[in-house]
């Protein structure tokens, strides 16, 4: 058992002028994580504190969220290695805040959309599946992973610059698409990668790449899009 | 429905290629100015000599090439910077025509000095 700081931004647009921050103290087992701490904090303290959790096993991308500076999963990010008190918890930054760490998803969502993420192939089904073999699986480079959490696009200097840039996280699942051996969408998916909200937004900072909490590379999977939309070009 | 504008001003991949490839000549054009300037030539940078260099239909080249580039790319670099921070369209189309008068400005009377140039 070991008494734990935490200082938490809070914010409640209707009745809060602006935000602040709150700290709390917490006696936290080992193996705890930052979101058994927030629950903690719910459950026993104070049952105002909002934010979204829901498998607490690093699989439905809810409890996204920046702790001392960087974006992460609540529910993956161990106490332990927070040496320092207090351990700062914000919420993802670049998105409209609705309450305390819950922040508005929908541009987020918006920018997914208008990737088209789904298979286009307007061939005749074959007798039985589409076959991929295991070497073009390896292509996508395991970015089938993506839980959608948000941490990347959050991270990303272009996106709080530009809102209606789509965003690392949007553009690796058009790469997961373009990428796919099955998938024939390019042309249908071509003007909003090719756009001035689109590819050209990325300068390769690589915030995203460090943020995803899967291991996800979007810096890669958006070189190899421009590649792919310049050679399409010319 | 403000977020419907993503659609105007599409495209952008021949700036972002070309200014890929200027950035390889600026490389090497750069590269070359240095070398030749400060040690092939034995650093005689004296008015004789660089009239005299100006003069040769090889250097005009050289320095066509090296002027288009280092215009183009820094006009993409200030571009890019207008498209990632102003949003509101009446700056950003003045913002863009300024840099592109700029740079047409630039580039014609560079372009002007450098095939005119004679050691007279
Ligand atoms: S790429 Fe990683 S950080 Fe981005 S949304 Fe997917 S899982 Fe989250
Ligand atoms: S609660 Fe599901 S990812 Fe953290």
């Amino acid at each position: 058992m070991a008494v734990r700081k935490f200082k938490i931004f809070r914010f409640n647009p209707e009745n809060d002028s602006k935000p602040s921050y709150k700290t709390y103290e917490v006696e936290c087992l080992p193996g705890w994580t930052i979101l058994d701490a927030l629950n903690e904090i719910k459950w026993f303290q104070d049952g105002t504190l909002t934010y979204r959790r829901s498998c607490r096993h690093g699989i439905c991308g809810s409890c996204a969220m920046q702790v001392n500076g960087l974006n992460g999963l609540a529910c993956e990010l161990q106490l332990a290695p927070y040496k320092k008190d207090p351990i700062v918890v914000d919420p993802l930054p670049g998105f409209e805040v609705h309450k305390d760490l819950v922040v508005n998803m929908e541009p987020f969502y918006e920018a997914l959309k208008r990737v088209k993420p789904w298979l286009i192939n307007e061939d005749a089904p074959p007798q039985r599946e589409r076959y991929q073999s295991p070497e073009e699986f390896l292509e996508l480079d395991n970015s089938i992973a993506c839980i959608l959490c948000a941490a990347c696009t959050s991270s990303c200097p272009s996106f709080w610059a530009d809102s209606n840039y789509l965003g690392p996280a949007a553009l690796l699942k058009a790469f997961r698409y373009e990428f796919d051996s099955r998938d024939k969408g390019f042309e249908e998916r071509r003007e909003v990668l090719d756009n001035k909200h689109g590819l050209w937004r990325c300068h390769k900072i690589i915030n995203c790449f460090h943020a995803c909490p899967k291991g996800l590379n979007p810096t890669g999977a958006i070189s190899k899009l421009q590649q792919k939309v310049v050679t399409e070009k010319w | 429905m403000k977020r419907k504008q993503y659609g105007i001003g599409s495209g952008g991949a021949f700036a972002w290629y070309f200014q890929r490839i200027t950035g390889l000549i600026l490389i090497i054009t750069l590269l070359l100015h240095y070398l030749y300037l400060h040690f092939l030539n034995g650093g005689n940078v004296t008015f004789q000599e660089v009239t005299q260099r100006l003069s040769t239909p090889l250097w005009k080249t050289i320095d066509l090439v090296f002027l288009v580039s280092v215009v183009y790319h820094a006009m993409q670099g200030i571009l890019m910077v207008v498209n990632d921070y102003v949003h509101r369209p009446a700056v950003r189309s003045t913002l863009v025509a300024t840099v592109w008068v700029l740079g047409m400005v630039l580039t014609i009377t560079g372009v002007v000095t450098i095939v005119t140039f004679t050691a007279a």
